[in-house]
């Protein structure tokens, strides 16, 4: 507490948001779940199931911008 | 007055589905049609035997999806995009609210809103731009992929760099506005070296793609991506505002807007 008091200043203090643990393991979550959906390919999938992902995924893809096919 | 970061999430998940709704809708009015032109190029080229002729062809001659399911699939792709990326937004914002530049939640919001966009929709989309079907050749997909997953950490190390550099400047320059021009220089050059020492794509746009349909295309891809991107740092923005003005206590009325209900 002391130790946060003298690091933030004390016009910022009231912005502050505590951040927990958990949140970052959901934000890591959150990336993989676009690496998933935008780019998976074959490396975490097996190829049928791969294919089936990318081609439902596949306007959405095109359009977000990753490199596609 | 501090704000729970249970709270902050879930304006941030909400948010984020709006922002992929918004992207869900942009897909359908703006690149569906794009990707209808550059689906009758491959037909012709299925007509053509396409792979003879050299030129990339996209899936065999059943399709594993269908035209209508892979429509319906895009748009529930960009909600749950979307919802991931509205995710993501809430833990950095929260974790940033306090030195987020920008009047309340809301220019806060946007201000992250608009640096996202900058570090991983814009270089991305400058130094390998998005391709319609048709386009891109499957040989080099994984090289493709690479260099774009480089580049949009690239943007992101910029977007952390460059705030670094405007506090240790904070100490050293007097002069705001002679700050800020070092920031902006700092950024710029940043960004030039980024597109010019990084190589490009390796494809070529096919002769028989129209140079407007890939133009489309990119501007389209654009838009689908700047309209997730308003719309999320807009929602979160007066979602924020919205639970700071409606809690019991510190009531905060905001001149010009009209609460109802």
């Amino acid at each position: 507490m002391t130790t946060a008091a003298s690091v933030v200043p004390s016009t910022a203090s009231a912005a502050t948001v505590k951040v927990p643990v958990w949140a970052w393991l959901l934000l890591a979550v959150a990336v993989f779940t676009i690496y998933v959906l935008a780019q998976e390919n074959g490396a975490l999938l097996s190829a049928p199931a791969a294919e089936m992902l990318h081609e439902l995924t596949h306007d959405a893809r095109h359009a977000l911008g990753v490199p596609c096919h | 007055m501090a704000v729970g970061f249970g709270s902050v999430l879930r304006r941030g998940a909400l948010a984020g589905v709006l922002a992929g709704l918004a992207a869900a809708l942009t897909i359908w009015l703006v690149v569906e049609p794009v990707i209808r032109r550059a689906l009758v190029i491959e037909d012709l080229r299925g007509m053509h035997g396409g792979h003879a002729a050299g030129v990339p062809l996209h899936g065999g001659d059943e399709p594993l999806v269908s035209r209508s399911a892979q429509v319906v699939g895009g748009a529930v792709t960009s909600v749950v995009v979307g919802l991931a990326v509205g995710v993501i937004f809430a833990v950095v914002f929260a974790r940033l609210r306090d030195r987020l530049t920008g009047r309340g939640d809301l220019g806060r919001s946007l201000v992250l809103a608009t640096v996202g966009f900058g570090a991983v929709t814009l270089l991305p989309a400058v130094k390998i731009p998005a391709n319609p079907p048709a386009v891109g050749d499957p040989a080099t997909v994984g090289r493709r992929t690479t260099l774009y997953a480089v580049v949009l950490l690239l943007g992101v190390a910029i977007a952390v760099v460059v705030p670094m550099l405007d506090r240790w400047l904070a100490s050293r320059v007097p002069v705001p506005s002679t700050r800020w021009a070092i920031d902006v220089v700092a950024t710029v050059v940043l960004l030039v070296l980024v597109l010019t020492l990084l190589p490009g794509t390796p494809d070529q746009v096919p002769a028989d793609v129209p140079a407007d349909v890939v133009w489309d295309f990119r501007l389209a891809s654009l838009a689908q991506l700047g309209a997730m991107w308003l719309t999320l740092g807009l929602a979160f923005g007066l979602l924020m505002e919205r639970g700071e003005a409606v809690r019991p206590g510190r009531a905060r009325v905001d001149a010009g807007t009209t609460v109802s209900a």
